[in-house]
């Protein structure tokens, strides 16, 4: 508890002196509002629904894309590892895609799907389908000859062996592939809301910002910050929990 | 020994055969997949609307580049991507050093990477806009926000990592610590260093692009957004063309770099793996 | 006669804390003293701190008690007046072996060209003429430690500290390298601080051999080594065999008490 207080103090610091600078005026309140007044206009933006209603959508697509990206990834990724066509006919495809900045893609989406949930839900898939695909490869890949050669001869089916021996081997990487989806959902989802969208925490701080209730945007920008970072710490407990839970299973 | 058995390494003839193949085998993949493309834009399954035909795109790209208007865009795109892509790396370098080698710098500094790596920095946008305006400013600030994390981590990782024995040897024969800095670390974590700034690049192209969509006017991902307003798909299309042209090209360019400067390092020694 | 001695140890000791754990003495009560131009053996089992003595006298460990005197002067920090060759030779990689050969002569004050002639001198010397330009990764392990030899001698050091030089080497490039660095020490005689725990090694290259005793290290023993190491049968002379034995015998005990303490 003292280590983490100590490790984080300097964010402490720098809010101290946000707090300070904004308060004495030194720069225009304008530009930066006290961390009170972002407070206050956060529990404001809570009280009137405004926040939730507009979380409620976006973390409905970041949610919804991810998980299709997940499901479809971790399959096709597998696939392409242990079916030499599958690899054939979807590597090439991977690779070319594999350097485009995703969010480059944001208006193809609208162009297919309009400025809705859709287009959205289908660019978060499109572009986290990708890590967790090479995860999903490259972990299938690094299972060891030795554990499937014994499942084998246990006279394991493929598809069950696909789920004793390859899925919990390939599943540090795959893990690490999840987690760089989850940044980049988080990413996608901002990116295109800010972009272009009706409804969603990205538009409302669009909104506010063009409104000048520039407290309430900065309120907004820190939560959806916050969240992104709060994603990642949660999710890497739980992967150190599933990979504690695989140790025990695989040994 | 003799001299030749001496040095290791593949011969020029095993390089250029590996080479030649595994390049005859991206390009065909990727000629494979235009092709489909093609073919299943005129199918007739979509309409050329929603997947204008890779033959019409390039079209579009080729009749841009006529007019000089591709230039100009794909110019503003790189001159804010390479801008940002640089103050990050001098920053990145800087501040990754300091916090190597001082506790205060790491103290302070260790929390606002951590909590700032997975956090998804676009969303200061607006915010970057408030301070700093609507212009290239704001843009290049925000690439330089988000490409200097993986050159700070890089930095810090191969500081750290530099063998205590080639430290003790500098100062063996009488280095005193700026030139210790300069003289060892930095080269010793030159490495490591450059792979951080390989991960930068691709990223300061990316948030360029994402900054000129969110704020519009030129640039590839401006006029990109344009196209998509207008229901211009053959646009919309040839703008992610020319980003994977220009993606590609920028990473072979930084592995060319790589390369070069990493002559001395044990991979460049190392036979080469498909 | 202590007063004439060009290095002096007083009543050494060395501890640390490790990261986790109680405190390690790696060193209690170590005195020593060496004459200009000798080759001293360090030798014991692994852990003993024989190579934690060696680098206090180089002056990158701190002395936590006692003091240790060179030329009368107590050491403050590392220097060009003692020479450093490590175990896996601290080369750097960047450089080729001749840009590594001219760093350590950087900061001499000798001419430009007079430096690159002597660069060229001591690497035709270590037998690596004709590999000036090549990288260390090109090299192999008897190469580089050659390079490593010919950087430290480069630029003159009076005393010359060796950790353990040929321990990362095949057992025939090691024997090659130790007839290879008698006949260097024979030509250019400086005091030398050779760091083993090859037991052969220590007496054929050493004109004494200072056994120290497992962790704390203290000095167990000083053992005379003089032989005439010009006969190339010497190896299997009677006066080397026994004085081997002789040797062994005072390691082994310690030898064991190491591996005792690791086992805890």
């Amino acid at each position: 508890m003292r280590a983490a207080l100590i490790r984080y103090s300097p964010l402490l610091i720098l809010a101290l002196a946000w707090q300070l600078i904004s308060h004495f005026e030194l720069v225009s309140s304008s530009a930066l509002p006290p961390l009170t007044d972002i407070g206050g206009a956060w529990l404001d933006l809570l009280k009137s629904g405004e926040l939730m209603k507009n979380a409620a959508p976006s973390l409905y697509r970041g949610a919804a894309g991810l998980a299709l990206a997940i499901g479809f990834g971790t399959v096709l990724g597998i696939a392409m590892a242990w079916w030499k066509p599958v690899n054939v006919v979807f590597g090439p495809l991977v690779e070319a895609f594999y350097p485009m900045p995703k969010s480059a893609l944001i208006p193809v989406t609208v162009i297919w799907l309009g400025f809705g949930n859709g287009s959205k839900i289908l660019l978060i898939f499109l572009g986290c389908m990708l890590p967790v695909i090479i995860g999903a490869y490259n972990g299938a890949r690094s299972t060891e000859q030795v554990l499937v050669w014994s499942a084998r001869s246990m006279g394991a089916g493929r598809l069950r062996m696909m789920w004793d021996v390859v899925v919990p081997s390939a599943l540090p990487e795959l893990l690490n592939g999840i987690r760089t989806a989850l940044a980049l959902a988080f990413i996608l989802m901002v990116t295109s809301e800010l972009i272009v969208a009706r409804e969603g925490l990205g538009n409302l701080i669009g909104f506010l910002g063009a409104n000048g209730s520039y407290a309430a945007m900065y309120a907004v920008v820190l939560t959806v910050a916050f969240m992104g970072f709060a994603a990642d710490r949660v999710y890497q407990i739980a992967a150190q929990r599933v990979l504690a839970w695989r140790e025990a299973t695989l040994s | 020994m003799s001299a030749a058995a001496e040095r290791t390494g593949p011969d020029l003839v095993t390089r250029l055969v590996w080479g030649t193949a595994s390049f005859v085998a991206h390009t065909a993949s990727i000629v494979a997949l235009l092709v489909a493309w093609e073919i299943f834009a005129r199918s007739g399954k979509v309409t050329m609307f929603m997947l204008p035909p890779f033959s019409a795109v390039a079209e579009r790209i080729w009749s841009d580049a006529v007019e000089g208007k591709l230039w100009t865009d794909l110019g503003l795109t790189l001159y804010r991507t390479f801008v940002g892509f640089f103050l990050a790396c001098i920053i990145g370098v800087g501040l990754g050093t300091a916090m190597a080698r001082t506790k205060i710098a790491r103290w302070f500094f260790d929390p606002i990477v951590s909590i700032g790596f997975p956090m998804p920095k676009v969303v200061f946008l607006p915010v970057v806009i408030l301070w700093l305006g609507v212009f290239d400013v704001s843009k290049i600030t925000m690439v330089t926000v988000e490409a200097v994390f993986p050159v700070i981590t890089a930095t810090v990782l191969g500081i750290q990592g530099v063998g205590h024995e080639l430290i003790w040897s500098a100062r063996n024969m009488g280095a005193k610590d700026r030139e210790l800095l300069w003289q060892v670390l930095l080269p010793a974590a030159l490495p490591q260093i450059m792979t951080g700034v390989q991960v930068a690049l691709p990223v300061a192209l990316i948030v360029a692009i994402f900054t000129e969509m969110a704020m519009g006017g030129f640039g590839i991902g401006g006029v990109m957004m344009q196209a998509s307003r207008f229901a211009d798909s053959r646009g919309v299309f040839a703008g992610i063309v020319e980003i994977a042209i220009v993606g590609y090209c920028l990473v072979q360019l930084l592995a060319m770099i790589r390369r070069r400067l990493l002559r001395w390092h044990q991979e460049a020694h190392a036979p080469s793996t498909i | 006669m202590t007063s004439n001695a060009q290095i002096v140890v007083e009543q050494v000791g060395h501890r640390y804390r490790p990261p986790t754990g109680r405190e390690v003495v790696a060193l209690d009560d170590v005195s020593l003293s060496v004459q200009s131009r000798e080759f001293l053996a360090l030798l014991g089992p692994s852990g003993c701190g024989k190579s934690t003595l060696l680098y206090m006298i180089g002056g990158f460990l701190p002395t936590v008690t006692g003091r240790i005197l060179v030329d009368g002067k107590p050491v403050a920090g590392p220097g060009p007046d003692r020479g450093v060759v490590f175990q896996h030779f601290a080369l750097f990689p960047w450089k080729t072996v001749k840009a590594n050969v001219l760093y350590g002569l950087e900061r001499t004050q000798l001419a430009r060209d007079e430096r690159e002639k002597r660069a060229q001198s001591f690497i035709d010397m270590v037998g690596l003429t004709g590999f000036e330009d090549s990288y260390p990764s090109q090299l192999s392990g008897g190469m580089k430690q050659r390079a490593a030899i010919a950087r430290t001698l480069a630029f003159d050091p009076d005393i010359l500290l060796m950790d353990e030089p040929f321990g990362a080497l095949d057992a025939q490039t090691r024997s090659l390298m130790q007839a290879e660095l008698l006949n260097i020490w024979r030509r250019t005689p400086k005091t030398v601080i050779f760091v083993t725990h090859d037991v052969q090694e220590a007496v054929f290259l050493a004109e004494r051999v200072a056994v120290m005793s497992a962790r704390p290290g203290r000095i167990k023993a000083l053992i005379d080594t003089r032989f005439d190491k010009t006969d190339p049968h010497v190896f299997k002379s009677k006066a080397f065999v026994d004085k081997v034995d002789e040797i062994w015998g005072l390691v082994r005990d310690e030898a064991i008490k190491a591996q005792a303490g690791r086992g805890q």
